[in-house]
């Protein structure tokens, strides 16, 4: 379970030109919760704060105000023991292109405190999901860049995590490597595990979400099942929910 | 603790999977510098060499013929050649042959009357065959002077030790291995400063800059292991590596050293013509508490730099920033090793308070077998501070989120 309460986060930088320090506040209040045997999407427009939130949850980062909970554990004070729960995975993480597949799953196991020839069997059976099987002993500089993200899931989720945070997972992937993903998604849905996703490709949402909390400019908008969301702002599409609140600045 | 060793592992792993930085960390330094002190010998020495074992030419005016029977005598070390024409010290300084030897007229007349005769040689100093032919010259007359000397001895039935009151007998102190282990002791801090350096330097930046611009350090820290565990494995890992390669530097140069000196004995014993050469064993170069104790050295020197490394490595976005802020501390290294060559170096009374200098003083010192117990401690404890301060650094460095995800 993941309990989100009042989250705050911004930063500072420095504009190239004027040089003068600028704050952004990427995160402003944010409130949620997502249950296990629940898959909840975030969504946003790009610069949403939608990736700040879930490197707070991956314990990351730090928030500057606010509390997270994982499994009931305080993310900023067992932060250790938060990581050995979470499968974390973002668009800004590749794999050691040195190694194998095989080679890479075996060491993250032992990362995970997992026997690194459970880890390998449970690293395999993930790979034959994703239909990678054929290249688990290719050494991973040969491999595309979909193959690449196809090891970083199962890297993410080869130590069994009760959570699963997948910031776009499906970036970069064709239509039936992206289904096959989601496929993946709802199997852990089916096992009992909590799952967020975050991405800006509304039918995906649709398809496998069970609530969807919509990040504009750092706040939380909606927090409700999708169909829900469309109804309150009477459109047809989630698409339209964005071109709403982008028209109203918010509201 | 286990996740340091998690993380040094993946390092070497990682490492290791790249054969040929493997190649050159390790094996080419073995290979590379006695090829090049090979090389040097044999440019230096295979001129004289080569002369030495040829006759020197020289051109002989003798008209009463007193010194030509014994320098034909000398078939392997002279040469009698006709005069070329024109002027003969152009001839000389063109090098058609080595020397000229002009024996006054009335030579066997004065030799006779137990006076000197002069015997005029002409040199060109400038060219190491023509003192060679002199030196030669030299040691030739001065045996006929004892031969003719002997014979007045005999006639007049005087002992034949009368013009000799005296008998030197020289006999060498010098150690051949004391001085090359001295001359070691003055370029292995060098080697050691460098080493050391651009070692941990290439590793370190792989393995931090590196692995942002490779997006690969996110899916380090999403693991459960500590960040204090990930920098201290990284650390020892660059430490590593930075060492091995530096102390394979280190014994590729006393294999260089070696042949060196197996040279030097022997054309010492050529020139002298004696038989038993002392020998030279890598033994005799460094004991092995002289080599016990550098490498002990080495590990706050090797993780001070290391750590150095990660700081800057860290910090930076890519590995090119890296770099453009770790290669200025190359000159400052190269600097520092210079000025650890130099010769009076010993007689500074505050260098065992100079942080890193301390080091290559002591490493020097005990290669002259000079060893000081109260500096090395001291150079010892110093650079155990200053690595362990900077490991600090590099472990709050990592802690902030800033840095790690700079943009
Ligand atoms: N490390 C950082 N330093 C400075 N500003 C940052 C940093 N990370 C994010 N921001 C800023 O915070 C805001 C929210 O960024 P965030 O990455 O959370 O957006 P997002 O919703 O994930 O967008 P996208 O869909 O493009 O991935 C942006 O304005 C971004 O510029
Ligand atoms: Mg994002």
């Amino acid at each position: 379970m993941i309990q989100v309460t009042n989250l705050h986060k911004a930063f500072t930088v420095k504009d190239g030109k004027t040089k003068a320090k600028k704050r952004i506040e990427a995160v402003r209040g944010i409130s949620f919760q997502v249950n296990p045997g629940e898959i909840y999407g975030l969504l946003g427009p790009n610069g949403a704060g939608k990736s700040t939130t879930l490197r707070m949850i991956a314990t990351l980062m730090q928030p500057d105000q606010g509390t997270i909970e994982v499994c009931g554990l305080d993310t900023q004070k067992e932060g250790e023991k938060v990581r050995g729960r979470l499968g974390y995975l973002s668009t800004d993480m590749n794999v050691y292109e040195r190694f194998t597949p095989r080679e890479l799953l075996r060491l993250f196991g032992e990362f995970q405190g997992v026997d690194a020839t459970i880890a390998e069997r449970r690293g395999l059976y993930l790979l034959d999901k994703l239909q990678l099987t054929d290249f688990s002993d290719v050494k991973m500089d040969g491999l595309s860049s979909g193959q690449k993200q196809k090891v970083s899931i199962a890297r993410a989720l080869l130590h069994d995590p009760k959570v699963v945070i997948f910031d776009e997972p499906t970036t970069g992937l064709d239509v039936l490597t992206a289904k096959t993903v989601l496929d993946l998604l709802r199997v852990m849905r089916s096992e009992g595990r909590t799952v967020i996703v975050s991405t800006h490709v509304m039918p995906l949402v649709d398809e496998i979400c069970d609530r969807v909390g919509i990040i504009f400019d750092g706040e939380l908008y909606g927090d409700a099942p999708p169909r829900e969301i469309l109804g309150r702002y009477s459109v047809r599409t989630l698409d339209e929910v964005f071109f709403k609140l982008a028209a109203g600045g918010g509201r | 603790m286990k996740g340091v060793g998690l993380i040094f592992k993946k390092e070497w792993m990682e490492f290791s999977k790249d054969r040929r930085t493997l190649l050159f960390t390790f094996v080419i330094p073995l290979i590379l510098f006695p090829a090049i002190f090979m090389m040097m010998t044999k440019m230096a020495q295979g001129d004289s060499v080569r002369r030495r074992g040829q006759a020197s030419r020289i051109v002989l005016n003798d008209p009463g013929g007193v010194m030509k029977p014994f320098l034909l005598e000398e078939t392997k070390l002279f040469q009698l050649v006709e005069a070329p024409g024109g002027d003969l010290k152009q001839a000389l300084r063109d090098k058609k042959f080595d020397l000229a030897v002009d024996v006054e007229e009335d030579a066997p007349g004065k030799l006779r009357r137990q006076e000197p005769f002069a015997v005029k040689a002409m040199v060109d100093e400038s060219e190491s065959a023509s003192e060679l032919a002199l030196k030669r010259l030299k040691e030739a007359m001065q045996k006929q002077d004892q031969v003719w000397v002997q014979a007045r001895l005999e006639a007049i039935r005087a002992p034949k030790d009368l013009p000799k009151p005296t008998n030197l007998i020289i006999e060498k102190a010098s150690d051949l291995a004391l001085e090359m282990s001295k001359l070691l002791g003055m370029i292995v801090p060098y080697i050691l400063l460098i080493g050391l350096y651009t070692n941990a330097m290439q590793h370190g930046v792989y393995m931090t800059a590196g692995e942002k611009e490779r997006h690969t350090l996110l899916s380090l820290l999403s693991t459960p292991l500590p960040r204090s565990h990930v920098i201290w494995g990284k650390l020892l890992a660059t430490f590593s590596i930075g060492v091995l390669g530096t102390v394979m530097n280190v014994v590729g140069m006393g294999l260089g050293f070696l042949i060196l000196g197996q040279q030097a004995v022997g054309s010492e014993a050529a020139t002298a013509g004696a038989a038993a050469a002392p020998s030279l064993s890598f033994a005799s170069l460094a004991s092995p508490a002289t080599l016990g104790l550098t490498l002990l050295l080495l590990i706050p020197l090797g993780l001070f730099f290391s750590s150095i490394i990660l700081v800057l490595g860290t910090q930076a976005k890519n590995s090119r920033e890296a770099m453009t802020a770790i290669t200025p501390g190359i000159f400052v290294v190269v600097m520092l090793g210079v000025f650890s060559m130099s010769p009076g170096l010993e007689k500074m009374a505050a260098l065992p308070y100079v942080p890193v200098l301390n080091v290559a003083l002591t490493i020097r010192k005990l290669f002259s077998h000079e060893f000081v117990a109260w500096q090395y401690l001291l150079a010892f404890v110093m650079t155990s501070g200053l690595a362990a301060a900077m490991a600090w650094v590099s472990t709050s460095i990592l802690n902030r989120e800033s840095v790690i995800f700079k943009q």
